[in-house]
């Protein structure tokens, strides 16, 4: 049974696969992976030894702005493997974890079209968008006296200055896993404060609260 | 990457710093990563133990421990590069502190495992800890708490601070190598020792042979006894420093895999220490002191298993033990130790030439002793029948008296002031002058007499004959039976002892002198109840020799008592329990323990207990003075 499906267990004893990917571009149809990254969470322990990093060899040409961000040429990634390879893998590392991800929507669109072409079908895993869950945060925090306000429409790195994460050095999609991994982490606290301990209702707050919607942020508070 | 990142944290962070690129590795295959909001409780004192070794690796946490009154003492701050978590992690029986976060923490966590894998590997790693964890916990834990709560103790503070020299066994057997393996064992089962260190031809120590090397080496192995025990003795000999304490044994056992260390001092073997010392020294539990006390076989392997019965005391408080319990417990570990003395005396200086009986009396008669108390015992034996065998007897029983005061003394027993021991020909007597004495006090009761009878009536065997000691007993039943004017004589000195409650119910102490403002709670508290519990056995014929249990035996046969059994045990038990803790606490700073309290000192709900106490003690006075009204002056 997937770990997903037990909505009871508690969020401690849950193993998380902290994900991202570095894409080409955001292009659905076009566009193409190039590299995958992943950390294991238990509970909020972050697994430093369980990480997964695999480059693609994509079959396109990288568009500039992705070489400047990455630092990473077409040139490194001929000599990887391809993706069917990688996915491969992969599915390995995350198993029956709950995915997790910042703005995970899109990571996920280009993985599972990756597996409904290799393997018929799309990840059936729970997933979880740590950006809903800021959000959550953030709108909690709003009637708390705090000596920074926790900032808004905030990318994975804004976040991760809050936080004192640091993010300094060279980008992939490991160390951006890593950072992901790490704000997951600082929300847990929070969340179990407010009384969501089981892994069933985090993925409900996730999936309400998607898209960072001030309606459904609202909504969400008054059931917690 | 992130796998790096902690590599190169580690790098700069001693004691990791000292690990080689591959152990590093290995520790970056058991690593995670934890974030603990300010405020949480990351280990709780006494609570399971830590089975990660966690390195600070931003924030910080505080380190301190609750203390009996329950005040919080730091230990230690840690910061970034700091770890924590070790002690409980090696100890693994509870966590020592409590660990908080004193703002927003993240800390590499390393498994259990891991870390036991480099402390066996890597001695820099292990001495590091030890030096820095060990002193630290020395310095403050001890002498802080030494001076800030005077009951907490037990088992860890004197894993930290006892040194090896002080529980290593000090005899340590030896045999030549060249022993066969049945020698071997039968050395140890004479000896009763559960090592045996085996020389060369020179006399230097070349291995050792364990109980544990019989069972793993011999026995389930099939091996023939009639083998050298070199070839089965364990060839590491592991050494310890006298001065070492007593955790970097333990650590040293857990590092190679053994039980047993030998114990040098300037190069010079002095001792052994087994896993057993550092067991008992750890649990002082009354049943491990009592079981230890069976298996010594001579006094100077007495003496310092004697030393422990103190600090069961102090554990016994600090659990919150009722007097009368704590004081049961100490007698029974006093009599088995003062069986074992006078069984080694049989030993040394072969079989009595008559039967005896070692009777004790005062407070040991009582079953009422809580600290060392005096020495106060006696020797009655069988009548002679012959004047020349009175001769050989007297000689016997004076060297076997002096043998014992001298155990008892080296055991920690001062010798009594008054000199009521068995050392004094006056206390060592046959059946027969005892029933003189007896008789002589009881007929003739001079304050002298009276005050040797309340010592000497609260008698109660330990060794020996008990029948003499009973036939000693049925005589003095006989005697006092309708002797008013001796019981009278003992009704004066108990209505002569006036509680010191002041007439606005204050409590009086003394005006002058060494004990100003302070009260013998022996004297005002104890001795009033101890002796009316006395005078009434006496009056009805009973045989108990314990405060308590004359109580509990008078129920049913003393109107007096019956009326006021419960009250008169709730007072007892609580004026004996304010003794025993005064003591602990003036032993505990090194001080003689006198029975001088001060009441200032007391808190308000044990100042009105002690007063409730004083006034019960006024009342029963009352009603003994009552019925023996004509014989009172």
């Amino acid at each position: 049974m997937a770990n997903g499906t037990d909505g009871n267990r508690k969020i401690s004893a849950t193993r998380f696969a902290v994900i991202d990917t570095e894409l080409t571009g955001l292009d659905g149809k076009r566009d193409a992976i190039i590299s995958v990254g992943a950390v294991r969470m238990t509970g909020g322990r972050i697994e430093i030894s369980e990480s997964f990093y695999r480059l693609v060899n994509p079959e396109k040409e990288l568009k500039a702005p992705g070489v400047v961000i990455h630092e990473i040429t077409s040139e490194d990634l001929l000599q990887k493997p391809g993706i069917d390879e990688v996915m491969a893998e992969f599915q390995g590392f995350f198993g029956a974890d709950v995915i997790v991800g910042y703005c995970v929507e899109i990571d996920m669109e280009f993985l599972n079209r990756e597996m409904k072409r290799i393997f018929g079908a799309s990840i059936q895993n729970p997933v979880i968008d740590i950006y809903p869950l800021y959000e959550w945060a953030r709108s909690r925090s709003f009637y708390e006296e705090r000596t920074t306000s926790m900032p808004g429409r905030a990318k994975l790195y804004d976040i991760a200055r809050y936080y004192d994460i640091a993010v300094n050095g060279a980008h992939n999609s490991l160390v951006d896993a890593f950072i992901t991994a790490q704000i997951f982490q600082r929300l847990i606290p929070g969340l179990t404060a407010a009384g969501i301990t089981d892994v069933g209702e985090l993925i409900r707050l996730s999936n309400r609260l998607k898209g960072g919607d001030r309606q459904g942020i609202s909504s969400g508070i008054s059931n917690f | 990457m992130i796998v790096e990142d902690f590599i190169d944290f580690l790098k700069g962070v001693p004691p990791f710093q000292f690990l080689t690129e591959e152990s590093l590795k290995r520790l970056s295959s058991s690593v995670s990563m934890e974030f603990y909001p300010k405020g949480t409780m990351i280990l709780r004192q006494d609570g399971p133990p830590s089975d990660f070794l966690r390195v600070v690796k931003k924030g910080g946490v505080k380190v301190f421990i609750s203390t009996e009154d329950g005040e919080d003492m730091v230990i230690d701050y840690r910061s970034e590069g700091d770890s924590f978590g070790l002690l409980s992690l090696v100890g693994g029986d509870k966590s020592r502190a409590n660990v908080l976060a004193i703002e927003d923490t993240i800390c590499y966590v390393i498994e259990k495992d891991t870390i036991m894998q480099l402390v066996d590997m890597s001695p820099a790693f292990t001495e590091y800890f030890l030096k820095s964890f060990l002193s630290k916990y020395i310095d403050k834990t001890y002498k802080e708490m030494h001076n800030k709560s005077l009951l907490y103790g037990g088992g860890d503070k004197l894993l930290f601070t006892t040194p090896v020299g002080e529980v290593a066994t000090k005899e340590v057997v030896t045999a030549p190598q060249d022993i066969t393996i049945k020698e071997a064992a039968d050395i140890m089962s004479r000896k009763r020792c559960s090592s045996l260190v085996l020389t060369d031809a020179d006399g230097v120590p070349t291995g050792i042979f364990t109980d544990r090397d019989i069972r793993d080496k011999v026995l389930s192995k099939g091996r023939n006894p009639q083998e050298k025990v070199s070839s089965v003795m364990s060839v590491s000999l592991i050494r310890i420093e006298a001065r070492d304490y007593c955790f970097e044994a333990l650590l040293k056992m857990i590092r190679f895999s053994i039980h047993h260390l030998l114990v040098v001092d300037g190069g010079r073997l002095k001792g052994i220490l087994t896993n057993h010392d550092l067991m008992m020294m750890q649990g002082t539990s009354p049943i491990s002191v009592a079981r230890e006390i069976e298996g010594q076989q001579t006094i100077d392997g007495l003496a310092p298993v004697a030393g422990k019965i103190n600090r069961i005391v102090g554990l016994l408080l600090k659990e919150g033990a009722r007097a009368s319990n704590i004081a049961r417990i100490i007698t029974e570990i006093n009599d088995r130790l003062l069986r074992r003395i006078l069984e080694i005396a049989e030993k040394q200086l072969g079989p009595p030439p008559v039967d005896y009986c070692w009777i004790i009396f005062g407070s040991e008669g009582r079953k009422e002793q809580t600290f060392k108390t005096d020495q106060d015992n006696a020797i009655i034996f069988a009548d002679p029948a012959s004047d020349e065998e009175e001769k050989r007897i007297t000689e016997y029983f004076a060297a076997f008296a002096a043998l014992v005061r001298d155990s008892l003394a080296k055991c920690g027993f001062p010798l009594c002031p008054a000199d009521y021991m068995a050392s004094n020909p006056q206390w060592r007597q046959p059946l027969k002058v005892w029933k003189r004495y007896f008789s002589n006090w009881i007929y003739t009761p001079t304050p002298d007499a009276v005050l040797k009878s309340l010592i000497f009536f609260d008698f109660r065997a330990v060794h020996g004959n008990f029948a003499l000691a009973e036939s000693l007993r049925d005589s003095l039943h006989a005697m006092l039976d309708g002797q008013m004017i001796f019981l009278g004589y003992m009704a004066n000195t108990i209505i002569k002892n006036v509680p010191p409650v002041g007439f606005f119910k204050s409590l009086i102490v003394e005006k002058s002198g060494e004990h100003k403002d302070e009260m013998n709670i022996k004297v005002k508290g104890v001795a009033p109840f101890v002796d009316m519990m006395r005078l009434f056995s006496l009056e009805k014929g009973l045989r108990e020799t314990s405060t308590l249990e004359r109580i509990e035996a008078l129920k049913s046969r003393h109107t007096i008592v019956k009326e006021y059994a419960d009250e008169l045990e709730h007072a007892f038990e609580f004026i004996m329990l304010l003794r025993m803790q005064h003591q602990f606490e003036q032993i505990e700073l090194g001080l003689e323990p006198d029975n001088f309290i001060n009441p200032n000192s007391l808190s308000n709900l044990e100042k009105k207990t002690i007063k409730e106490a004083f006034n019960l003690i006024a009342k029963m006075q009352g009603i003994i003075m009552e019925r023996y009204k004509p014989l009172i002056w």
